[in-house]
């Protein structure tokens, strides 16, 4: 049997004023996107612990992607303020320790950015499909 | 030693404070923490300040002093390490810096290479000299040098022999939390030793911007982990993006206690 191809696991934190309904936006637009991505819809997407994207990794993420509100636009005024800092700082973090940073992103999407929703999953999904199965779960299954 | 044991007579027998948290010469020498009150006097003629290798932490007694008596100020016997803790404290609303009496000690220059200290004395000094600070560390410097995969394989051979005892949090005088999402359930997977290997990573990040670097988590650490080198990391990231200094009083708030009036950082490009 020919090997089938890598189908990564991406889970999406988004913010429910600005990247969700960007999401729906999409979706009501007939935007095609890869299916790899399964959403978490949170209130503020300050409200995503660092320890909540760690989970994600090690209970077999291949990626976590965290789509909030333009800086200026945040539905609780500066909760976004608190996301970049966590997010910049555990990227930065994750690098020292060899945990691939780079399947970790940050995309500021308005709830008219159907378009650039679509771009910004396109592209993730075909980066992480590139660097394969994260290595967390490669100790996993070793 | 006997400026810093005439000091705490005088802070005794004036009634200025309630207590003073610090070291004891026990039977045998060894050095143990101790709690010196006005109606056992003598006992202060064996207070001592312990060798490095002796450290305990004070910080932590006294918070749980604070929080049964708060209206009693204590004096506290802290190093550089724990001075910085103090003054975090202060910041987090643990304690209040009108009710903490410093008793000073500067470490010796074989303590702050150990500890790769950048500021190994108190902003008093009752014992001891001021030595050089060691300004950069080497162990974190060989791991930045690292390729990420090297990193990797050598942080996971670290955290494979983790026993998931918790010292490290327990002994931590900057953990004050009542709730720990390291024992979430749902967030740490329970029941298996080693931990999931993203256990020193969450403490980490609670870590950064609060580590004072006393180094008593690595030292409590039956496996070995060299968590000070994680920890020491986090300080230097949040000092380079944030501007935040762990531990000064000058530097104000916490990054993480506050969202900030501005956003100076933009996301990284994929």
């Amino acid at each position: 049997m020919p090997e089938k191809e890598f189908e990564p696991k991406i889970l999406g934190f988004f913010c429910n004023w600005c990247t969700y309904a960007g999401a729906d936006l999409a979706g009501v637009s007939r935007l095609q996107y890869p299916p790899n991505i399964r959403v978490i819809r949170v209130m503020c997407s300050g409200t995503v612990s660092p320890h909540h994207v760690l989970r994600a990794f090690q209970k077999g993420a291949d990626g976590v992607l965290i789509g909030g509100c333009h800086i200026g636009d945040c539905h609780y005024l500066r909760g976004n303020f608190m996301t970049i800092k966590r997010i910049r700082f555990l990227q930065d973090l994750l690098k020292f320790t060899g945990f691939e940073p780079e399947r970790l992103h940050l995309e500021w999407i308005s709830a008219a950015e159907g378009p650039k929703f679509v771009e910004t999953v396109r592209n993730f999904t075909e980066k992480i499909k590139k660097l394969g199965p994260s290595r967390l779960k490669q100790v996993k299954a070793a | 030693m006997d400026k810093l044991r005439e000091k705490v007579r005088n802070l005794l027998k004036d009634n200025k404070i309630a207590g003073y948290i610090g070291y004891i010469e026990a039977e045998g020498g060894h050095p143990l923490p101790h709690f010196f009150q006005k109606d056992r006097p003598e006992e202060v003629d064996r207070a001592i300040v312990p060798p490095g290798d002796a450290r305990y932490p004070l910080d932590k007694l006294l918070q749980s002093l604070a929080a049964a008596y708060p209206e009693d100020t204590f004096a506290i016997q802290v190093r550089g390490c724990d001075e910085r803790g103090l003054n975090e404290l202060y910041k987090w609303g643990q304690l209040d810096p009108d009710k903490v009496v410093l008793v000073g000690v500067a470490c010796p220059q074989d303590q702050a290479d150990y500890c790769e200290c950048p500021g190994p004395w108190a902003s008093v000094i009752d014992y001891g000299e001021k030595c050089e600070p060691v300004l950069q560390s080497q162990r974190v410097s060989r791991i930045e040098a690292m390729a990420e995969e090297e990193a990797y394989q050598e942080w996971l051979s670290h955290f494979e022999r983790c026993i998931k005892c918790y010292g490290c949090r327990d002994v931590c005088p900057m953990c004050f939390c009542k709730e720990c999402s390291l024992e979430h359930p749902e967030l740490m997977a329970t029941g298996k030793v080693p931990p999931d290997s993203i256990f020193q990573l969450v403490r980490a990040i609670h870590m950064a911007g609060r580590c004072i670097d006393c180094g008593l988590c690595e030292e409590a650490c039956p496996a070995d982990i060299p968590l000070r080198v994680l920890y020491k990391k986090g300080n230097l990231l949040v000092k380079e993006l944030f501007g935040y200094e762990t531990g000064s009083p000058a530097s104000g708030t916490s990054p993480w206690k506050f969202l900030g009036d501005e956003v100076t950082l933009e996301t990284k490009p994929m």
